[in-house]
């Protein structure tokens, strides 16, 4: 091999590895392994009228609702009851903002109960957002039925 | 070069996901100026026969976001698999600009094989890379995802994201009654279940080394926050406060996660770090403060607050704790994550009562509304900073879609079975 010949070669290196590249990358199989939640909770409803419903974006209980509370107080505190309140969105706005919702419709409920004559110690609250709607729909029917507070006992 | 076949591998396979794909990218209007491309079928030199195509899972990989037109076979005036067999005259004469060709051959390990390509420019005649991935047998599609990867890369100058993957949450159906917390391929394909439970499951996030998802379980009959780890299905509850435990996402380096409590009477940003395993409070005001992401440079957090009456958007420097409101258009914007850059977010924007996906630039503060069907949420980013992954509504039924950030291609993930949302793009895998 000349000089010329040499010389051509190492240029013709540096200018391949100017503009090319090389890479060498590897795969591995999937190693993911799943998994399954164990003793599913489940809770019941207390009898009739534990549902309260709420208006869009909103966690405050009108009069109509304010009654049914009364009631549900008087049916807790007569059979020395503890229930839990479930609060509870429509599917318009972001999952996480609609549990914080959720969470603001529950403790509503629970303060009214707290004010009719319910314990604090006997009520607990707990926000699903959208997350379980009573009825499925993307309209205002079934969005109407999916704003809700549910008073069950625990 | 690395000759990274002397190494001795050993593959430890735990456990076949499902092959049977649950999401599937189907375009809908894609860029006007793509890319032509052609990626011929490679030269199969093993004595198995071939189950899976490389080629045909490179031309889906690019194909999807609409950046690249890729030439199907048939169009192929040859099939070359050496660089004797290329002729750069009839591939100009195709309007073809880049050029695929590879071969694949078994290795000295078992079942493993070496996917070997070069790609060219077909204008400067000649080869801008030339690479090969090793792998078992029974990761063909994730070899084309890697050479994707490559290719996308070396032609757009910023990484290709086909190899990575999305976490997503199925919801009840007919012939499933639990809530799955699920992960595929990008492209919806080898989607397996993670985690199942009758009650409900929100708000995956990927830890940034890929190795472990947290998100929220309904299982104890309230939220909690809980972490799977991906290899062993180990999973840890972290310490369970009074209220709401729910929308964890993790810091960059993986040490702590944001998340949101309202032990304290209303729900507020906290931090809980993973060798104290204890939480500290970030936020503190009456209203709901919310939907935590951490910022690529690690200085802050993007968060939802109503503190002004109506969702919007804000930071806080994880330094001194000031806030700082960053949305001022509309009366919701909510659900913010960071671009990769840090220099814009994309969020949940209600317009006229309907819910698009928006984008807003940091600094000059323009918002961009980016989608144009109703009830859009969980915006989730490619860690390339080029797409955006969202859940929608077809008809009743929960869907994933997805957009480019320049708006140009969108695409519907239409799950097969069941029903997708929150979707979660997992960072760049090796």
């Amino acid at each position: 091999m000349n000089t010329f010949q040499k010389f051509y070669l190492t240029f013709l290196v540096i200018f391949l590895a100017s503009c090319s590249s090389v890479s060498t990358d590897r795969t591995n199989d999937a190693t993911a392994i799943s998994a399954s939640a164990t003793g599913a909770y489940s809770d019941s409803g207390l009898t009739s009228n534990n549902v309260l419903y709420f208006a869009y974006d909103r966690s405050d209980i009108n009069s109509e609702g304010r009654a049914k509370i009364r009631n549900l107080a008087k049916v807790i505190n007569n059979n020395n009851l503890s229930v839990r309140v479930e609060g509870h969105c429509d599917e318009r706005g972001t999952r996480e903002y609609n549990l914080a919702l959720g969470e603001q419709r529950a403790k509503t409920v629970a303060e009214l109960l707290v004010i009719n004559g319910v314990p604090s110690s006997k009520i607990s609250t707990v926000s699903y957002g959208e997350e379980k709607p009573a009825v499925s729909g993307s309209n205002e029917n079934s969005w109407s039925k999916n704003r809700r507070a549910l008073v069950k006992t625990f | 070069m690395h000759f990274r076949k002397f190494l001795l591998i050993t593959y430890f396979i735990i456990f076949f996901p499902t092959l049977s794909s649950q999401l599937r990218i189907e375009i809908k209007g894609g860029a006007e100026e793509s890319i032509s491309i052609a990626v011929v079928p490679m030269q199969w030199n093993l004595e198995v026969p071939q189950e899976t195509f490389i080629h045909k899972v490179i031309k889906s990989d690019l194909e999807s976001f609409g950046e690249f037109n890729v030439l199907p076979p048939r169009n192929m005036l040859s099939l070359p698999t050496s660089k004797e067999g290329v002729f750069f005259k009839d591939w100009r004469l195709l309007g073809t600009d880049y050029l695929v060709i590879g071969n694949v051959k078994s290795t000295d390990i078992d079942r493993e094989i070496r996917a070997s390509y070069t790609i060219y420019d077909v204008v400067k005649e000649r080869a801008i890379h030339r690479g090969s991935v090793l792998g078992p047998i029974s990761t063909l599609r994730k070899i084309g995802h890697k050479i994707s990867d490559t290719i996308y890369s070396r032609i757009h100058g910023i990484p290709g994201i086909f190899s990575t993957r999305l976490a997503y949450i199925d919801k009840p159906s007919n012939s499933d009654p639990n809530y799955n917390l699920m992960i595929s391929d990008i492209d919806g394909y080898d989607s397996m279940s993670l985690f199942s439970s009758p009650q409900p499951l929100m708000s995956p996030s990927w830890s940034p080394d890929l190795k472990n998802i947290a998100y929220v379980s309904f299982e104890e009959g309230t939220s909690r926050i809980f972490i799977q780890k991906l290899s062993s299905a180990e999973r840890k509850g972290l310490k369970l406060e009074k209220g709401i435990n729910s929308s964890p996402n993790w810091s960059p380096d993986g040490k702590k996660i944001s998340a949101v409590l309202s032990k304290t009477g209303n729900p507020d940003i906290f931090i809980y770090d993973m060798e104290r395993s204890s939480w500290s409070q970030v936020t503190k005001h009456f209203g709901i403060d919310t939907e935590p992401d951490w910022s690529p440079n690690s200085k802050s957090i993007l968060f939802t607050s109503n503190r002004s009456g109506s969702p919007q958007l804000y930071e806080v420097n994880t330094r001194n704790n000031r806030i700082k409101r960053l949305t001022f258009e509309g009366s919701y914007n909510a659900r913010g994550r960071y671009l990769p850059d840090g220099k814009g977010i994309v969020f949940v924007h209600r317009q006229n009562g309907i819910f698009h996906i928006a984008t807003q630039n940091l600094k000059t503060g323009k918002v961009k509304i980016l989608t144009d069907t109703t009830l859009d949420e969980s915006p989730t980013v490619s860690p390339n900073g080029n797409v955006v992954i969202y859940a929608t509504k077809d008809g009743d039924k929960d869907i994933l879609a997805g957009i480019t950030l320049d708006g140009k291609t969108k695409f519907v993930m239409p799950s097969l079975k069941g029903e997708a949302r929150e979707p979660s793009w997992s960072p760049l895998i090796d």
